[in-house]
């Protein structure tokens, strides 16, 4: 076996259509493109939303292939890098346990996508995710997938949590709670492990939450998360303080979202422009 | 009730738990650092083949076993200090170089349609190893002396046999034809004969030697 798979050789099964970064945003029945147009006021996904359903599931099976990969990606930490001289054996530990609750996610979103009423592979599947699980550096996966893609993760939950709590579903709560739990964890040992190995290393550090701030800002998804009520997903404060981050990290990230958010809306004027 | 002064043997009657053991501090230290350099290769592999599976149901096994093995591997990592082995690579080596080149016949496989030679190497040969090797040692060391060591080969030898029922069951059904069971029982040979020329995971003498002469003895 190969150190360092790349994307293209993801291993799936004839119902997963596998797409990139584009085509997902072209997708008219994903939850990032579902009606965003600016003159909606709230675009958070609600029960209240007329396509809430629709929205929700498509969510829901993104975090089911986010879950796949997530877990082939913390795997492949275990493979790719030698234990000592290139990723200590505690950090492998840590992404071994990582696989575990991964697997564990990925049972959970196959349940919930069955009570949610959608299919595996009823959506496309976005591999941008296990990119960022390609680098050869273990620090800069940590910071890539774990504090960026995992805080993500945390921002998606809670707002999924709400909305099942506000929708009295009592089965996406409960099931939307417990993965926060574990992603919570996941991202701390990102915050833990990315300030223990480039405490002497300041140029590591800076490459790192360099590649961080990237993945950030493709995971805005033009405006997807954000604090604004027109963002589908809201930036969960408390629980990235728990997993580690700190509140000048959090401000970043949510200016980084809004301006996203402001820049896909100037996007969709210039096209409704060109349109009319 | 009794009386707290009158005497009692320090071994109750139903305990029959014996000194002797066969294996000596330095002993242990090389079996459980081999057993934590077997662990470390098998939790590497299983989470490298994740992403390499196509079939969902085993692509989630892969990922909980990942994580038993590599708790595996931390039980032994802790148990070396205590065997004083301060310095816990030292003893983490493969047993000889016949192990090294089993486990590089072990995590060949990579193409997606070969998942059931990757189970095979897993569950049905190094899977069986682990367990002859654990065992060997639970039912030789000293009861008294190296009773931590113990407590973790039980707790060990449990998630091994749950982990060997679910892989195999894993490849009976995946195994459909008598060409698939050809490919099963052809690549379980190819790796038999490297872990026989190893002499089992921590190297000869793993299980001991059943022979007359050979009664409790090593090497
Ligand atoms: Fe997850
Ligand atoms: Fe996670």
């Amino acid at each position: 076996m190969r150190k360092f798979l790349p994307v293209e050789d993801l291993a799936r099964d004839e119902r997963f259509n596998q797409i990139t970064m584009n085509d997902r945003m072209a997708d008219q029945r994903t939850a990032i493109t579902t009606d965003s147009r600016p003159s909606r006021a709230a675009n958070r996904i609600v029960p209240s939303r007329a396509d809430a359903s629709d929205a929700a599931r498509g969510l829901m099976h993104g975090i089911f292939v986010g879950e796949i990969q997530a877990l082939e990606g913390a795997g492949r930490t275990c493979w790719d890098f030698t234990t000592g001289s290139e990723a200590p054996f505690e950090l492998k530990l840590d992404m071994a346990r990582q696989c575990w609750d991964e697997a564990r996610h990925v049972e959970i979103s196959c349940k919930l996508s069955d009570w949610m009423g959608s299919e595996i592979g009823e959506y496309a599947e976005n591999t941008v995710l296990f990119q960022a699980a390609c680098s050869n550096d273990p620090v800069l996966r940590l910071a890539g997938v774990n504090r960026a893609l995992e805080g993500l993760a945390i921002d998606v939950f809670t707002t999924m949590k709400e909305f099942g709590e506000v929708a009295g579903d009592q089965y996406l709560e409960f099931a939307e709670d417990w993965m926060l739990a574990d992603e919570v964890t996941h991202v701390k040992m990102g915050s833990d492990w990315l300030r223990k190995i480039t405490e002497n290393d300041p140029e590591r550090r800076k490459k790192a939450l360099d590649f961080q701030s990237v993945v950030d800002k493709l995971f805005s998804y033009g405006g997807t998360r954000s604090e604004s009520q027109e963002s589908p997903i809201g930036l969960a404060r408390r629980f990235r303080e728990l997993a580690g981050f700190d509140d000048q990290e959090i401000d970043v990230i949510a200016d980084l979202s809004l301006a996203a958010l402001e820049e896909r809306k100037a996007a969709v004027l210039e096209a409704q422009a060109a349109l009319n | 009730m009794a009386d707290s002064k009158k005497p009692r043997a320090p071994f109750a009657p139903w305990d029959r738990r014996e000194l002797p053991g066969l294996f000596s501090v330095e002993e242990s230290a090389r079996r459980v650092g081999a057993y934590k350099w077997c662990e470390l290769k098998l939790f590497e592999a299983l989470g490298g083949w994740i992403a390499t599976v196509p079939e969902l149901d085993v692509k989630m096994r892969l990922g909980a076993h990942c994580y038993k093995h590599a708790w595996h591997a931390e039980l032994w990592h802790k148990r070396l200090p205590e065997l004083r082995e301060m310095n816990p690579d030292r003893l983490t080596v493969a047993p000889n170089e016949h192990m090294v080149r089993f486990i590089e016949a072990l995590t060949e496989p990579e193409a997606p349609e070969l998942t059931i030679e990757k189970l095979v190497g897993v569950y049905r040969v190094f899977i069986p190893h682990f367990i002859s090797a654990y065992t060997f040692h639970l039912n030789n060391t000293s009861d008294i002396t190296d009773a931590p060591t113990m407590r973790s080969l039980r707790f060990v030898l449990q998630d091994e046999f749950e982990d060997w029922r679910d892989g195999e069951m894993l490849i009976q059904s995946l195994i459909e034809t008598p060409s698939e069971v050809d490919r099963a029982t052809n690549h379980q040979a190819s790796l038999e004969k490297i872990l026989l020329a190893a002499g089992g995971i921590t190297g000869s003498g793993t299980i001991g030697f059943n022979t007359p002469e050979h009664e409790g003895a090593l090497i």
